[in-house]
C-alpha cells in the first residue's frame, strides 16, 4: 500500500482512505455529488466507466482504492481492474441490487454506504471465475428445482414453484472433475456453483460453509431420481426450519474443489448472476484472495470463521454405475427410485436365504404349530403369542412377494415349496394333537379366528407393507418380531388343523381363510412395498402380482359379507341396548345382547335386568315380542339378573 | 380380446339391469275411480298443529301410495273440528252421510273421540284414531281402531320407567280435570307406581282459572317428590317448570305422549327450559327409520314430529286394510281388516291392530336434550 497515498485520517477507530476513484455510469452519475463532498476528508476523483475503460491505465495511475456504482457488468469490469491492477474495491449498491447487498454485507442507506465504500479495511476475498466470466453470487447450470429458490419465500409460492419446475425434468449425463483429478461421473438434471451468503434454498439446506477466502469453488448438484424422492426433498425444503441442515438431502450431491470442470452430455447454457454468459464444457476456477473488497461487518464476522479446508466430494446420493445408464435412459424422472446396488444385494441374500427350506424351519414350524394349538385349547393368548413370535413363515412369504414382482422364477419356486411344505406341516400337526387331545371344546381364542372380515385383510396389508418395509433395512429388522405378531400366520393354520382334526370342514374351511386372507394380503402387499422401495423398475411378474390380485379379490367377497355381518351385529347389539319390553305387566330392561351365528342357526343372548320374578309364561311371551320385532328367525336365551 | 371385453361390458350391464329391474313392482293401472277416507283434526284453534303436521304426513304417505291395488284413486275429505267434541260429531256425520267415506282417521284427542265413538256404532264406518290414547276409546264402539297404544299401557310404562330404570320412589302427579285422557292417565300412572312400592306423594288438579301456582307448587314440593308426571298440555308443562324454578326446585319431570312434538313446533322458544324433561311418546327422531319410513321422509320436508309420522302410518294402514280386502272395499270389511292387522311396518318398526282394535306397538321414551328430543329407550 502506498503511504504517501493513504493519509490516514482516524476518525474513533475507523480509518478511511485518503483519496479514491469514483466509478459511475450514466445512472448513477448522480452520486458523483455526495462522494465528493464526503465528510471523510477522501479526495475523490469521478469518472464514468466508458472513460476508464477508454484507457485504465492512465485513469487508475495512483489509484490505491477504487469506489463503484453501476450494474452489476460495471462492478465485474471494476473486479477484473482490480485483479490486474491491485487497486481495493468499494461498491455503493443501486436499487435492486440485493445479491450484492446480502453478498458483501453492504448498507442500503446512501450515506453508510458511501463510509464503507470509503473506509481502508478492504478485505482479500476469491473471485470464482467460470470460463473466465466472474462470478459472483450463483451460476446455474441446466435445471436445479427449488435449489436456487430464494431462502426466505412463502410455502405457497414455493409449492407451486415446486410443481411448475418439476415439469418435465429429466437427468442428463453429468462428468465433474475437481483440482484434485477427483472423476464424478453421474446423471443429474442440473448443478450450481455457489458463492457464499447467497441467499437460496440450497444455502439453507447444506451445512457446508463456504467464504469469500477459502480458495474453495461450492458446487451443488441436484438430481432427483424420482417423484418420490422429490417429493421427499420439497418435504424437507417445506419443514426445513430457517436453520441450516447437518444432513444432505437425497436429492443433492456437492463438491467443493478450488477447481472444478464441467461437462455435460450435450452442451447446456452456464447462467451467472442470472445472465447467459457461456455454455458447458466450463471449468470454474478459485482465484484465491484476487480482490479486495470493502465489506460489511457481518460478511466480514462470517468469514474469520471460516477454515481453510481440504477438497470435498459427496456424491453418495447420485446414480453411478448401472443406476446412471438406467436413469439417463428414463425420457422423465420415474415415479419411484431405484434402491441402491448394496442394499439390493443385501436384500437378494437375505430373500435367497429365507427361501430356502431347511431342517431349522422344519423344527420351528413344527414347534410353533404345536405350541399354538395348545395355547388355543388352553385359551392362552400369552402362549399364542410366544408361537407367533416362533412361527417362520413371514420370511418364505416375504420372498415370495419378491420373486412374484421380479419375475425371478427360482426364487418364487423355493419360496412357494417351503409355504406349502410349512403349511402342511401346521395341519398336519395341529390335527394330530386334535385327535388325541381329551376334549373338544371350543375356546375363544379358537372362536376369534373363525369370523375373518375386511379388517383382517387390512391388518395383512398393513403387515405386508411393515415386512416389506423391516426387510428392506437391515438396520430395523427386529421389527419383523412385532409383524408376526401383528398378522399371526400360524394360529390361524392351528385352528384350521383343529378343523381337520375334529372332522369339521367348516370350522376348517373358516380357519383357512383367515390365513389365506393373510397370505395374499402380505404377498400383495409387500410386493408393491418391495417396487416402491425401488427393488423393481417394473413389474416384472405381472402375471404372477395379477394372480394373486385376482386371488384377493375373490378372497374379499367372503370378507365382505362376514365384515358386514360385524357391522351388523354391533349395530343390533347397540340398539338392543336402549331396549325394554312389558311382559304380562313386568318390566324387562336389556342391559346387553350378542348376537352369535353357527352355520345352522343365530343364537341371541340377551342379559336383562328385572325386579319381578318371571315366569314361563312370562318368558314366553317375552320371547314372542322379541321375534316379531326381529326381521329373521332366532334362537333366544335370556340371562336374568333380578334387581332389588 | 375386444369381444371379450364387450362381452364381459354386456353381463355386467344385464346384471346390473336385472338388480335394479328386481326391485321395480309393476305399476297400479288406474281404475278411473276413487275411493274417499274422510279426517277429521284440528286444523284450527290451540290443537292445530295436531292437524296440521298430521296432516302433512298424511298427504306424504298419500303421494307415495295414490291408488289402491285395484286402481281406484285415494281421495281425502278433511274436516276441522277444532278438537271440540260436537264439532267432531258434526264432521262425522257429514263425512258419513254426505260424503260417504268409506273410512275416517281423526287427530282429535280423546275426549272428542270418545264422544264419536258414542255414535260410530250407528254409522257403522270404521274409524281410526291417530292420536286418542284413552283405553275406553275401543271399547266403547266395534269401529274405533286406536293406531297408537293406549293409556293404560303408556302410564304403566312410565310409572316401571320411573321406578325401575330412574330408582325414583316419590313421585307426585298434576292433571287437568276436564280432560279425561288427562285424569285417566293419571290415575293409571299413580295406580300401577304404589302397586310396585312407589309413593305418590300429591295428585294435583290444576284449575283453568287463576291460580296461585307458587303456593300450589310448595306444597307439592314440600311432599318430597322427586319427580313430577305431567299428563297435561304443553303450556301447563312450561307454567309448571317456570314457576318450579321460580320457587327454586328443580324436579325431575315427564310428560305424555304428543308432548315433545308440541314443545318443539310451538314452543320452541320455551325448549331450554325444558331441558332435561322425560316424555313417553309415538315416536323418536333417534330410532333408525325401516325402509317405509326411508321413503316417507325423502318426500317429507325437515325432520317429522310424531303427528307427521302417526299420519303417514294411518293412512298407510288404512289403504293396507283397503287392499286387503280387495275389489271395491266396503266399510265392514275395511273394519274387520284394520282390526286384523298383523307384521304391517310402519315408519319405526312394526305395528299390529287386534280384534279388539288396540294397537301393538312401541313406546318410545324421548328427553329433550339441547334442544333436540333425543331417544331414552324403546318399550315393546
Amino acid at each position: 500500500m502506498d503511504a504517501g497515498v493513504d493519509k490516514a485520517e482516524t476518525e474513533s477507530t475507523v480509518q478511511y482512505v485518503s483519496s479514491a476513484l469514483f466509478v459511475y455510469t450514466p445512472e448513477t452519475e448522480a452520486l458523483v455529488r455526495p462522494l465528493l463532498e464526503n465528510s471523510y476528508h477522501v479526495v475523490v476523483r469521478p469518472v464514468a466507466i466508458a472513460e476508464l475503460l477508454e484507457n485504465p491505465r492512465r485513469r487508475l495511475k495512483d489509484m490505491s482504492h477504487v469506489v463503484v456504482a453501476g450494474g452489476l457488468d460495471v462492478v465485474k469490469e471494476v473486479l477484473q481492474l482490480a485483479m490486474h491492477y491491485g487497486f481495493s474495491v468499494g461498491i455503493i449498491p443501486t436499487e435492486n441490487q440485493r445479491d450484492l447487498v446480502r453478498s458483501f454485507d453492504l448498507p442500503e442507506n446512501l450515506e453508510a454506504a458511501v463510509a464503507q465504500a470509503l473506509r481502508r479495511d478492504a478485505k482479500p476475498v476469491d473471485l470464482i471465475l467460470c470460463n473466465e466470466k466472474i462470478l459472483l453470487f450463483r451460476a446455474v447450470i441446466g435445471r436445479v428445482p427449488l435449489m436456487d429458490e430464494p431462502s426466505r419465500v412463502s410455502r405457497l409460492s414455493l409449492l407451486t414453484s415446486a410443481f411448475r419446475k418439476f415439469h418435465g425434468l429429466k437427468l442428463l449425463g453429468f462428468d465433474f472433475t475437481t483440482a484434485g483429478d477427483r472423476k464424478v461421473k453421474t446423471a443429474a438434471c442440473g448443478c450450481m456453483v455457489l458463492q457464499p451468503r447467497v441467499g437460496t434454498l440450497a444455502s439453507r439446506l447444506m451445512a457446508r460453509k463456504n467464504s469469500f477466502s477459502d480458495g474453495m469453488v461450492s458446487l451443488a448438484i441436484a438430481a432427483p431420481l424420482s417423484v418420490v424422492g422429490y417429493l421427499k426433498f420439497l418435504g424437507r425444503v417445506f419443514f426445513s426450519s430457517a436453520g441450516r441442515s447437518q444432513r444432505l438431502p437425497d436429492t443433492i450431491g456437492y463438491i467443493r474443489s478450488p477447481q472444478v470442470e464441467i461437462k455435460t452430455e450435450k452442451p447446456l447454457d452456464v447462467v451467472i448472476d442470472g445472465s447467459r454468459a457461456t455454455r458447458t464444457p466450463v471449468t470454474c476456477r478459485a482465484l484465491p484472495g484476487a480482490v479486495r473488497i470493502n465489506m460489511g461487518a457481518d460478511a466480514v464476522e462470517g468469514d474469520k470463521n471460516a477454515q481453510a479446508t481440504a477438497e470435498k466430494v459427496d456424491v453418495n446420493n447420485l446414480p453411478r454405475d448401472k443406476e446412471l445408464d438406467r436413469a439417463r435412459r428414463k425420457s422423465a424422472v420415474p415415479f419411484f427410485s431405484y434402491a441402491s446396488e448394496e442394499r439390493f444385494r443385501d436384500l437378494f441374500t437375505a430373500l435367497r436365504e429365507d427361501a430356502r427350506f431347511d431342517q431349522t424351519y422344519l423344527v420351528l414350524m413344527l414347534l410353533s404349530t404345536l405350541l399354538a394349538t395348545v395355547g388355543l385349547y388352553l385359551n392362552s393368548a400369552s402362549v399364542v403369542i410366544g408361537a407367533m413370535l416362533l412361527a417362520p413363515l413371514m420370511a418364505p412369504i416375504l420372498s415370495l412377494s419378491m420373486g412374484l414382482l421380479r419375475s425371478d422364477l427360482d426364487l418364487a419356486r423355493h419360496s412357494i415349496i417351503k409355504i406349502v411344505g410349512g403349511v402342511g406341516i401346521a395341519l398336519g400337526a395341529a390335527s394330530l394333537v386334535a385327535l388325541v387331545f381329551p376334549y373338544n371344546s371350543i375356546t375363544p381364542e379358537m372362536q376369534a379366528r373363525l369370523n375373518p372380515s375386511l379388517l383382517d385383510l387390512a391388518v395383512a396389508i398393513c403387515a405386508g407393507i411393515a415386512g416389506a418395509y423391516t426387510k428392506s433395512f437391515k438396520e430395523i429388522l427386529q421389527s419383523l418380531a412385532g409383524v408376526a405378531i401383528a398378522v399371526a400366520l400360524v394360529p390361524p393354520l392351528a385352528v384350521a388343523g383343529i378343523g381337520i382334526g375334529r372332522g369339521d370342514l367348516a370350522f376348517f374351511f373358516q380357519a383357512f381363510l383367515l390365513f389365506s386372507t393373510n397370505l395374499v394380503g402380505i404377498v400383495l402387499a409387500s410386493a408393491l412395498t418391495f417396487r416402491m422401495l425401488g427393488y423393481s423398475a417394473v413389474v416384472r411378474g405381472k402375471m404372477g402380482i395379477g394372480v394373486v390380485a385376482a386371488f384377493m379379490v375373490l378372497i374379499s367377497i367372503p370378507l365382505y359379507f362376514s365384515f358386514q355381518r360385524i357391522v351388523e351385529n354391533n349395530a343390533i347389539e347397540g340398539r338392543w341396548q336402549k331396549e325394554r319390553f312389558l311382559v304380562n305387566g313386568k318390566y324387562l330392561i336389556i342391559q346387553g345382547v350378542q348376537l352369535n351365528r353357527s352355520s345352522d342357526r343365530e343364537i341371541l343372548v340377551m342379559d336383562i335386568l328385572a325386579r319381578d320374578m318371571l315366569t314361563r309364561a312370562d318368558l314366553t311371551a317375552f320371547k314372542e315380542k322379541v321375534q316379531s320385532n326381529f326381521n329373521r328367525k332366532v334362537v333366544i336365551r335370556a340371562r336374568i339378573v333380578y334387581i332389588p | 380380446m375386444k369381444t371379450i371385453r364387450l362381452l364381459i361390458v354386456f353381463g355386467l350391464l344385464s346384471v346390473a339391469a336385472w338388480i335394479v329391474g328386481c326391485d321395480r313392482r309393476p305399476a297400479v293401472q288406474p281404475s278411473g275411480r276413487s275411493v274417499k277416507i274422510g279426517v277429521i283434526a284440528p286444523f284450527s284453534g290451540a290443537d292445530s298443529t295436531k292437524g296440521r303436521e298430521g296432516l302433512r304426513g298424511i298427504r306424504a304417505a298419500q303421494r307415495l301410495t295414490p291408488y289402491l291395488r285395484n286402481g281406484d284413486a285415494v281421495r281425502l275429505v278433511t274436516e276441522d273440528d277444532g278438537n271440540r267434541a260436537v264439532r267432531s260429531l258434526q264432521a262425522l256425520k257429514k263425512l258419513v252421510c254426505r260424503d260417504r267415506v268409506s273410512a275416517v282417521m281423526t287427530f282429535s284427542s280423546s275426549d272428542p273421540v270418545l264422544e264419536m265413538a258414542g255414535v260410530a256404532d250407528e254409522y257403522r264406518t270404521p274409524i281410526l284414531a291417530l292420536v286418542a290414547t284413552h283405553p275406553d276409546v275401543t271399547r266403547r264402539s266395534r269401529f274405533v281402531s286406536q293406531l297408537p297404544f293406549d293409556d293404560d299401557f303408556q302410564g304403566a310404562v312410565a310409572a316401571l320407567y320411573v321406578r325401575d330404570e330412574l330408582l325414583i320412589d316419590r313421585a307426585a302427579v298434576f292433571v287437568d280435570p276436564d280432560s279425561a285422557y288427562s285424569t285417566n292417565l293419571g290415575r293409571t300412572f299413580a295406580g300401577k307406581f304404589e302397586s310396585i312400592g312407589g309413593v305418590i306423594t300429591a295428585t294435583t288438579p290444576l284449575a283453568h282459572d287463576r291460580q296461585d301456582f307458587e303456593r300450589l307448587l310448595r306444597d307439592v314440593h314440600a311432599g318430597g317428590p322427586e319427580l313430577l308426571y305431567l299428563p297435561v298440555h304443553a303450556v301447563e308443562v312450561i307454567r309448571i317448570i317456570r314457576t318450579a324454578h321460580r320457587v327454586g326446585w328443580r324436579p325431575r319431570m315427564m310428560g305424555s305422549d304428543g308432548l315433545l312434538s308440541t314443545v318443539l313446533t310451538q314452543h320452541r322458544k320455551d325448549v331450554y327450559l325444558l331441558d332435561g324433561l322425560l316424555a313417553t311418546d309415538l315416536y323418536s327422531s333417534g330410532d333408525p327409520l325401516t325402509a317405509y319410513g326411508k321413503k316417507v321422509q325423502s318426500l317429507y320436508r325437515g325432520e317429522p314430529t310424531s303427528y307427521a309420522v302417526l299420519g303417514v302410518e294411518g293412512y298407510a294402514l288404512l289403504v293396507d286394510a283397503m287392499n286387503r280386502c280387495g275389489g271395491r272395499p266396503g266399510r265392514l270389511c275395511i273394519n274387520r281388516a284394520l282390526r286384523s292387522t298383523h307384521d304391517f311396518t310402519g315408519v319405526l318398526g312394526k305395528i299390529a291392530i287386534g280384534p279388539d282394535g288396540k294397537a301393538g306397538r312401541p313406546l318410545y321414551i324421548n328427553a329433550i336434550h339441547n334442544g333436540h328430543m333425543r331417544y331414552v329407550v324403546k318399550v315393546y
